[in-house]
């Protein structure tokens, strides 16, 4: 059993809860792991309980940007509410831990038939739409030690624990930056005492320091998820 | 709606005061879209989702929908701002830009007449999160928010149309954040200039530099520059606040990836030009 929650699934009515719980099934995701390919056709939608996974861009001749993180606040496979059969965004799975995942089929069955379950979707959407755009935006102004920032504090709301495994090169290769600038500013985050690092391994050991390191973005995001998901 | 209670923020200023150093409509700005009772609304089956409405739902809207002028640099909602209607462009192109606290702005997505502007709407959102500005002066018509909540909530085709129509917006979006971090400036403007004249009827935009600066969120001497350097290349034709795209291959061959994988998307999802 999953042992940390879904928001979207807590916060449905209790026999919404139920039934949505009742065609979910436990999976445990691992690290690297890719969930969907880019245009593959959508056969499940998850909701991470304790995993995260990692939505990034991938075409042929451009390097890789995420541009969508979900932990447990949220789920992967919107484009199913869409309608849509496939997007041309790859999923995988970036951090270790566990979600439910649903088949598309009985997940629309349960869509049509659950008001709840469909607002809750609905203004999860709505975060999400905000959140490209302000994606859009942090990368053409926002210097690279305030995106890894709010790169580390988003992982480490989705993580649950203050240390997390994390190597440096997937870190620039999902902020779409070169290894070397991330090396230099995770130095400088090291050295202002912000977070550590050793063999693979992230420690945040200063969280309020990194939230006034970072950008705006950061603090947007969540609020615009607290004003639509209360 | 843009009335006088909101402020106009220093870049929209700028970019009105361009508007009349290059000769363009700076008529409402921040004033009351004019709604026109003429012509008959037949035209606004230009607008490719209200064309592929069926029957029943198009004879149902046709009566509600409004007619409206959209001149260049008009705010059709601030961020944060109620929404009271949705628009249409017909002729026109909507810019939605992502504003910044320094008021700098950075575009995320164009919506001509193959979309919808406010989105946000159907989905739980009082409000947009973003800018709307008329980017290319034209025709447009809009609903009132309410029935447009009340359609979308009938569910049916409406529905899913709508849903479509938001996937191929969040690809655009994806697409621009992608574009903002990897590609040229040069690129860039490729892209902006073919996903604007997609949704032109000609070959010829109305725009200062100036007003593609914002909207690429790049200095203005960085679009002189690129824009110099595709004119040099025989590609397109600038002269005082206009563009001509003389050479759309050409445009095509130069620009990145993104503007394919946009365009792929809107072909795949939504419904293809119908003409009333």
């Amino acid at each position: 059993m999953p042992s940390v929650t879904n928001n979207l699934i807590d916060t449905l009515p209790r026999t919404a809860r139920n039934r949505l719980l009742s065609i979910c099934e436990p999976v445990d995701l691992v690290s690297g792991h890719l969930v969907s390919g880019s245009d593959s056709l959508t056969r499940h939608v998850y909701f991470p309980t304790g995993s995260i996974l990692s939505l990034t861009t991938s075409s042929k001749d451009t390097p890789v940007l995420e541009v969508g993180m979900v932990g447990n606040e949220g789920m992967l496979g919107l484009q199913v509410v869409l309608a849509v059969g496939s997007v041309p965004l790859q999923a995988s799975v970036q951090g270790t831990g566990t979600a439910w995942r649903v088949a598309t089929e009985p997940f629309n069955r349960e869509l049509a038939g659950s008001r709840a379950l469909q607002q809750n979707l609905n203004c999860y959407l709505q975060v999400t739409l905000l959140q490209l755009s302000s994606e859009a935006r942090c990368v053409r102004f926002h210097q690279i030690n305030q995106r890894l920032a709010r790169w580390l504090l988003m992982t480490h709301d989705r993580t649950h624990a203050d240390s997390f495994n994390v190597t440096q090169a997937l870190i620039a290769h999902l902020l779409g930056v070169r290894r070397v600038g991330i090396a230099k500013a995770a130095g400088a985050l090291q050295r202002k005492g912000m977070i550590s690092y050793a063999r693979g391994m992230l420690t945040i050991l200063d969280r309020k320091a990194l939230e006034l390191e970072t950008c705006s973005c950061y603090e947007t995001a969540l609020k615009t998820y607290a004003r639509f998901m209360a | 709606m843009c009335g006088s209670e909101h402020t106009i923020s220093p870049s929209l200023v700028t970019l009105s005061s361009k508007a009349k150093s290059a000769d363009l409509p700076t008529a409402a700005i921040c004033t009351p879209l004019s709604v026109q009772s003429m012509p008959p609304n037949t035209h606004f089956k230009k607008n490719r989702l209200l064309a592929s409405l069926p029957t029943t739902e198009w004879k149902r809207w046709s009566a509600s929908l409004e007619s409206v002028e959209m001149p260049l640099g008009h705010v059709l909602y601030e961020p944060g701002v109620a929404l009271n209607y949705v628009y249409f462009p017909l002729t026109s192109i909507v810019s939605l830009l992502y504003v910044m606290e320094n008021g700098a702005s950075a575009e995320i997505a164009v919506v001509g007449n193959e979309g919808i502007v406010g989105v946000s709407l159907f989905m739980g959102g009082e409000s947009t999160p973003s800018r709307a500005v008329v980017q290319s002066a034209g025709l447009g018509c809009r609903l009132k928010a309410q029935l447009m909540k009340d359609e979308f909530n009938k569910a049916g085709p409406v529905l899913h149309l709508l849903l479509r129509y938001t996937q191929a917006l969040i690809t655009q979006m994806s697409q621009t954040a992608v574009c903002n971090r990897h590609h040229s400036l040069d690129q860039q403007l490729c892209r902006w200039l073919l996903l604007s004249l997609d949704r032109l009827e000609g070959d010829e935009l109305v725009m200062t530099q100036e007003l593609i600066a914002n909207m690429l969120g790049v200095r203005r001497e960085g679009v002189t520059e690129g824009a110099l350097g595709l004119q040099k290349l025989g590609l397109i034709k600038y002269a005082r606040g206009h563009i001509t795209v003389l050479d759309r291959p050409g445009l095509e061959k130069r620009t990145c990836e993104c503007y394919a994988v946009v365009k792929r998307e809107y072909d795949r999802l939504l419904p293809s030009g119908i003409s009333a």
